[in-house]
């Protein structure tokens, strides 16, 4: 194998195989420390959750990846492919500056019976944030998640002073078995954590002056967002064998899970939430 | 029971029924492990084989599962190299299986050997001029690539994927998964062109001996090309049984008919250049060195039948079928083909095992019978329950077809 | 010092003399340190570095004939089947002595020489080599015994010629004589139908018989060369070297 081992030549054949198994073992050994060089560095930057978001987003089946603006009917069809981030997507930009959405006039929307009030805007993930006088960011669950993870059986806020990123974990909570991750709506740093019972979760500091928000859906786009959603998660209840579809025009219960136990919700809850 | 470690959005049956499944099969591997530990601590005396039939039914299973685990290194060339993105959704199956095939392979040549501690023997002091220093040098590299490529699809568990170190690791190594098509194909194409020229240059066996293009002989080309012909049929082939035993939809049907139309093209130039390659061996090869091939075929049970088998039934059939677009559309009829194409392979890979270890080359001499001992069937057996377990492990805890989610939601 | 002149040692087996006695089989398996064969051992599974085929013509009595065969590795001298085919160097073709080396302690054991062997002249050490008691004291010190599990084959009595060589050196000649090195089977045949020489050599008894008309070699249009010769003044025993032997016996052995 090598030219001090025994028996070795300088023949032709012994150079091109032992080159190219040379060659093979060092392409190899290559790739392996590169992607273990990147990981390393992916960790060291805190990359994990945009990577987390972007893996998790690719898996996610094309019904949870529509495009906002097929909400409101400009586009027929159309994938996200810039993983809900709007903040740098041109498509958004452009069809923004076209079309500005309308101010609607109402304080709140009701869409199935959830409440949705218009004073603040909505991420995918069913988070809604308000912006408060002092600059800070409210964030909270609407009134779909509260309750379709209902009265969980343990929440994990973070800490104050954790560093949140837009579309990463901003926290757990575990219901019926199933841990679920809740997706941050904004970028910012932690400054104090709530609870369901005072209506929101956290509270968090921008990290720049005018936090660009342009990923959050608001005003018009609320409703005909909403009405999509429903219709994925009655798609949802059906084929997990619950049997029944949600009723129209009736108030939606408190508590999915306890109304509907024989559904999965693990699958429901991880779909809803964007978490496949 | 083991639902927080199952991907969302599929079903898997209950952890009791899995476990049920599991048990016979763990139950084959014991006892195969049992008639390989025999064979390790006793000798090769524990098989049939014997001075005159060195070569049995393990080297038949190596050549076979190499040939048709090459739908691992075939469907990755496709995906990665060629860019058929339709083939995304069978390609971790693929890599599992080629995965499985392989260190099957490997682990059933370890206890082949008379000395497998001294395997290293052959890296060491390697004769760069027998194939079978080209084998094992690539299938150890090409089960080193398989491995790093299942790495990926084994971090994507759920649990595994919640440690941010295996995140990103995945992550980065998915990026790079192009290298290792390349580096796949690359070994794949010699070590399964080797294991042909393994015959191809046994100069002593006219019956195997083939003339050839600089140091390979014709075999080499051929067990390439129908290797890659039959790669993708095997994909199929266990796409459609896992659909079948878990009753789930896991591929659309244009997958499928994509893997059976690439198997059918391969196919029919394999068939093609056999038939030439046999008729050139009939008419040239074997009689000028004074064997006339009539005579290979007139030791029973092996007569023409069996060339007849393998290069039109198993060939030319499963080729035609496999080209025509409205039998590939029958589900009924594709499979089947598919099976039909690995079945000839198989053969083929029996006949140049068997048949030419069974066949006399002394005059004097007479034609050989050889009936594999339980422990070669036990250590075969415990392959394919290996194989199994492996795949049922994954298929339940791994996403093996990411359009199953898709499919079982509506 | 002068350069030695390479050798290529060679066999000329005269078959109308064989009786088919099997001493020569005894003979090399003493003489190789061959360990008796298991109970459960067979024809196919037995260690026979020479083995002696016994071959019919086909005729019923009163016209039957036999011939005796002694097979043993026929050191091909060109494109050697089973050289090229060894993954990791353990057989080599000796220049100075034209014999081909089965080197047991590098080999692994994958018996693909076996199979590149038109000769069938390989064997695999199926069990573990075991000497009844006391019958280790008869094992020859010259040869090294083999391993289970690697393969072996005759090698012209090699320890011989190591022994010889070392004789010669110990008495200060470069070239060993003829007469100093003989294999064990063409020692201990009765009738001398076993000649051998170097076939090198032009003086030497077996190059002169090897290029006598009734001289032939088995397979030979496969073209490896061969260093074994037979002879038979027979025109049927010729044809066994042909392939138009039609119907062969039932091959039997002896031993």
């Amino acid at each position: 194998m090598f030219p001090w081992v025994y028996g070795f030549t300088w023949d032709a054949g012994s150079i091109v195989f032992l080159g190219a198994f040379f060659t093979v073992l060092a392409v190899l050994v290559a790739t392996l420390m590169k992607a273990t060089l990147r990981a390393v560095n992916d960790v060291k930057l805190e990359r994990t959750e945009c990577i987390r978001w972007k893996s998790d987003f690719h898996d996610l089946p094309a019904a949870a990846k529509k495009c906002r603006h097929e909400f409101t009917g400009e586009f027929a069809h159309r994938t996200c492919d810039n993983n809900f981030d709007c903040r740098d997507c041109a498509t958004h930009a452009k069809l923004m500056s076209e079309h500005p959405l309308v101010v609607p006039e109402n304080a709140e929307d009701v869409v199935y019976g959830f409440t949705m009030p218009l004073d603040r805007m909505y991420h995918r993930g069913h988070t809604w944030v308000r912006r408060e006088e002092d600059g800070s960011f409210t964030i909270g669950l609407d009134d779909f998640a509260s309750r379709l993870i209902g009265v969980p059986e343990q929440i994990e806020l973070p800490p104050a002073g954790t560093r949140l990123r837009v579309n990463g974990t901003a926290w757990n909570v575990k219901k019926q078995g199933a841990a679920v991750r809740i997706l941050s709506p904004v970028e910012g740093e932690v400054i104090e954590a709530g609870d369901p019972q005072r209506g929101w979760f956290l509270r968090v500091k921008p990290l720049e002056e005018k936090p660009n928000l342009r990923n959050l859906l608001r005003g018009a786009e609320i409703r005909p967002w909403m009405l999509r959603e429903m219709e994925r998660f009655q798609g949802l209840l059906a084929t997990e064998g619950a049997g029944i579809a949600l009723a129209d025009g009736g108030v939606p219960v408190n508590d999915f899970s306890k109304a509907y136990p024989r559904a999965d919700w693990d699958t429901v809850m991880g779909e809803m939430l964007l978490e496949p | 029971m083991d639902k927080q470690y199952i991907i969302r959005g599929v079903q898997r049956s209950s952890f009791r029924k899995f476990i049920a499944w599991m048990i016979p099969w763990a139950g084959l591997l014991i006892f195969g492990v049992y008639a390989i530990y025999l064979c390790l601590a006793k000798g090769l005396n524990q098989t049939n084989m014997d001075n005159r039939f060195a070569f049995g039914v393990w080297i038949f299973l190596d050549l076979t599962v190499i040939a048709l685990g090459a739908g691992a290194f075939f469907t990755g060339f496709l995906l990665y190299i060629l860019k058929k993105k339709e083939l995304h959704a069978v390609i971790n199956s693929a890599v599992v299986i080629g995965f499985i095939c392989y260190s099957g392979a490997v682990g059933v040549l370890m206890v082949d050997v008379g000395q497998p501690l001294r395997a290293w023997f052959t890296f060491w002091h390697p004769n760069v001029h027998s194939m079978l220093t080209e084998v094992t040098f690539c299938i150890t590299c090409y089960l080193t690539v398989l491995a790093i490529e299942y790495v990926p699809v084994i971090l994507k568990n759920r649990k595994l994927r919640e440690i941010p170190s295996m995140l990103v690791f995945e992550h980065e190594l998915h990026k790079l998964v192009f290298v290792l098509a390349a580096v796949g194909t690359f070994l794949s194409f010699f070590h399964q062109g080797s294991l042909g020229g393994l015959y191809g240059v046994l100069r002593g066996r006219p019956f195997a001996f083939r003339e050839g293009i600089a140091i390979w002989p014709s075999t080499f080309f051929l067990f390439i090309l129908s290797a890659a012909a039959v790669g993708p049929s095997f994909i199929l082939l266990t796409t459609w049984l896992v659909s079948k035993i878990s009753k789930k939809r896991l591929v659309k049907k244009n997958v499928l008919m994509l893997l059976g139309k690439i198997s059918g093209a391969l196919l029919i130039v394999y068939v093609l250049l056999k038939t030439i390659d046999t008729l050139v061996w009939i008419n040239s090869t074997s009689p000028a060195v004074g064997f006339p091939a009539y005579e290979f075929y007139s030791r029973k049970p092996f007569g023409t039948w069996i060339l007849f088998t393998e290069i039109v039934v198993f060939g030319l059939l499963p080729a035609l079928v496999l080209l025509s677009g409205r039998m590939r559309a029958h589900v009924g009829l594709l499979v089947t083909a598919a099976a039909f194409a690995c079945t000839g392979v198989a053969l083929n890979r029996f006949v140049m095992t068997i048949q030419t270890l069974a066949l006399p080359t002394l005059p004097f001499d007479p034609f050989l019978s050889y009936m594999p001992s339980w422990q070669e069937v036990g250590a075969f057996l415990a392959v394919i329950a290996y194989g199994v377990l492996v795949y049922s492990l994954s298929f339940r805890y791994l996403v093996l077809f990411p359009q199953e989610r898709e499919l079982s939601n509506g | 010092m002068t350069a030695q002149k390479n050798s290529r040692y060679g066999m000329v087996i005269d078959l109308d003399a064989c009786t088919g006695c099997g001493a020569c089989m005894v003979a090399c398996a003493v003489e190789n340190n061959i360990p008796p064969a298991p109970e459960s051992a067979n024809e196919r599974t037995g260690i026979t570095w020479m083995r002696v085929y016994k071959v019919l013509n086909g005729k019923s009595f009163p016209d039957t004939q036999a011939v005796f065969v002694p097979m043993m590795c026929q050191q091909c001298e060109h494109h050697t089947p089973c050289i090229s085919v060894c993954p990791q160097k353990a057989v080599e073709l000796d220049e100075e002595s034209g014999i081909v080396a089965q080197i047991p302690v590098r080999c692994l054991g994958c018996r693909y020489c076996m199979t590149a062997c038109p000769y069938h002249a390989r064997y695999f050490n199926w069990w573990d080599p075991v000497w009844p008691k006391g019958m280790e004291q008869t094992l020859n010190p010259d040869v090294a015994p083999r391993m289970r599990g690697v393969v072996e084959k005759c090698n012209f009595c090699h320890g011989r010629l190591q022994a010889a060589k070392a004789k010669a050196a110990a008495e200060g000649r470069i070239e060993i004589r003829p007469e100093e090195y003989q294999p064990a089977c063409s020692d201990a045949c009765p009738t001398n139908a076993i000649v051998f020489g170097d076939l090198n050599d032009e003086q030497s008894e077996v190059s002169r018989m090897a290029h006598q008309k009734d001289s032939f070699r088995l397979l030979e249009t496969l073209g490896s060369e061969p260093k074994v010769y037979f002879q038979s003044e027979r025109p049927w025993v010729h044809h066994i070297a042909e392939q138009d032997f039609a119907s062969p016996e039932k091959e039997t052995v002896h031993g």
